[in-house]
C-alpha cells in the first residue's frame, strides 16, 4: 500500500516556507502511517512513537533539500527508515548487556504462542487463522536482521513497488529482490519450525 | 545472518501483485502484522512541536496559536468575531438606542 496522497505542491511549497500550520497539517496526515511502519520495524508502539517524532523533526529540518525527484512519501519512508536503523543500532549496544534477559523473554513469548502439543493443533488452516501464528510470526520478524526486515516489510506489509523501496534503503533492485526473497525464506523457517507444520 | 553462499544480487523471481496472491509467508506476514488502523494514545504532534521548539530554541512553535491541536480554521474565528461585531454593533449602536 503505497502512500496514497502526496501533499501538493501548494503544501510544499509553505513547508519550505516554514508554515507552521501546514507543517502541523503534515504530521496529522502521515503520523499514523509512519507510526505504523516504525512500529513494524522496531516491534514496541512506544519505541516507534519516539521514533516518528524525530522523523518529524528531521522533515521540518531537511524540506528545503527535498528536490520532488522522487514522491514526497518516498521521501518521508526514507527519512523514517534511516532513522529506524541507527535507533535499531543505539538500542542493541545500549541493550548488549541485557541479551540475556531479552532471549528469556523472546523464549517465552514463543512458549506462550506456541501451540501445546501436535494433538491439540487442528487443521492447518484452522492454525493459520489463529492468533497464536500471528504472534509467533510477529516475534519471528523482529529476529530477521534489521536490513532484511526493513525490505520484507516495505514490500508485504506496507506494499511498496521495488522501485520505491530501491529509492527508500538506496539499494540496487537486486539487492532488494534478493533480500526480500531470503527474508521471507528466513522468516518461514523460522515460522514452520515453531509451528511444527509446513505453511501452505 | 546473510548467507555467504548466496550472491547478494542474484536474480529472484518476479512478485507482483498483491502479497496474498504472491506467497502465503507473504500473505501471513501481512496479516500479522496489519495491527490496527489508529494508533493508541494522542497524537505526536505537541511533541513534535516540543522538539523543534527546543531545538530551535524557540523560534519555531513559540506562540500558542501555531501549537494548539485545535482544528478550528481562521476562516471559523473571523466568521465568529463578525457575528459577535455585528451583535454588538445592533445592541449598542443607532438601531438598540431607538
Amino acid at each position: 500500500m503505497a502512500l496514497p496522497d502526496d501533499p501538493d505542491t501548494r503544501l510544499i511549497e509553505r513547508l519550505v516556507a516554514r508554515d507552521e500550520r501546514a507543517f502541523n497539517e503534515l504530521v496529522r496526515a502521515y503520523e499514523g502511517r509512519i507510526v505504523r511502519l516504525l512500529a513494524r520495524m522496531v516491534g514496541n508502539e512506544e519505541e516507534a512513537k519516539d521514533l516518528a517524532q524525530d522523523v518529524f523533526v528531521q522533515v521540518f529540518k531537511a524540506i528545503s533539500s527535498f528536490r520532488g525527484d522522487s514522491k514526497f512519501s518516498t521521501w518521508l519512508y526514507r527519512i523514517a527508515v534511516n532513522l529506524c536503523k541507527n535507533r535499531v543500532k543505539y538500542l542493541r549496544v545500549r541493550h548488549a548487556n541485557e541479551q540475556d534477559e531479552l532471549d528469556s523473554v523472546t523464549e517465552k513469548s514463543l512458549g506462550d504462542a506456541r501451540p501445546a502439543g501436535g494433538a491439540g493443533l487442528g487443521r492447518p488452516d484452522e492454525q493459520m487463522a489463529g492468533k497464536q501464528v500471528e504472534r509467533i510470526v510477529q516475534v519471528a520478524i523482529q529476529e530477521l536482521e534489521p536490513s532484511f526486515r526493513e525490505c520484507l516489510v516495505l514490500r508485504d506489509v506496507e506494499e511498496l513497488s521495488y522501485e520505491e523501496i530501491e529509492q527508500i534503503t538506496g539499494l540496487p533492485a537486486g539487492t532488494v529482490k534478493s533480500r526480500i526473497h531470503r527474508a521471507r525464506a528466513m522468516l518461514r523457517e523460522k515460522v514452520e519450525r515453531e509451528l511444527g507444520e509446513k505453511i501452505r | 545472518m546473510t548467507d555467504p553462499q548466496v550472491p547478494e544480487d542474484e536474480p529472484m523471481p518476479e512478485d507482483e501483485g498483491p502479497p496474498s496472491s504472491r506467497d502465503p509467508m507473504a500473505s501471513l506476514l501481512k496479516r500479522s502484522l496489519a495491527g490496527p488502523t489508529t494508533t493508541s494514545g494522542p497524537g505526536i504532534l505537541p511533541g513534535v512541536q516540543r522538539r523543534i521548539r527546543r531545538r530551535s530554541r524557540g523560534k519555531f512553535f513559540a506562540d500558542g496559536w501555531s501549537t494548539s491541536n485545535a482544528r478550528m480554521s481562521t476562516g471559523l474565528i473571523a466568521v465568529a468575531m463578525l457575528l459577535v461585531l455585528a451583535l454588538a454593533y445592533f445592541a449598542l449602536g443607532p438601531v438598540g438606542i431607538q
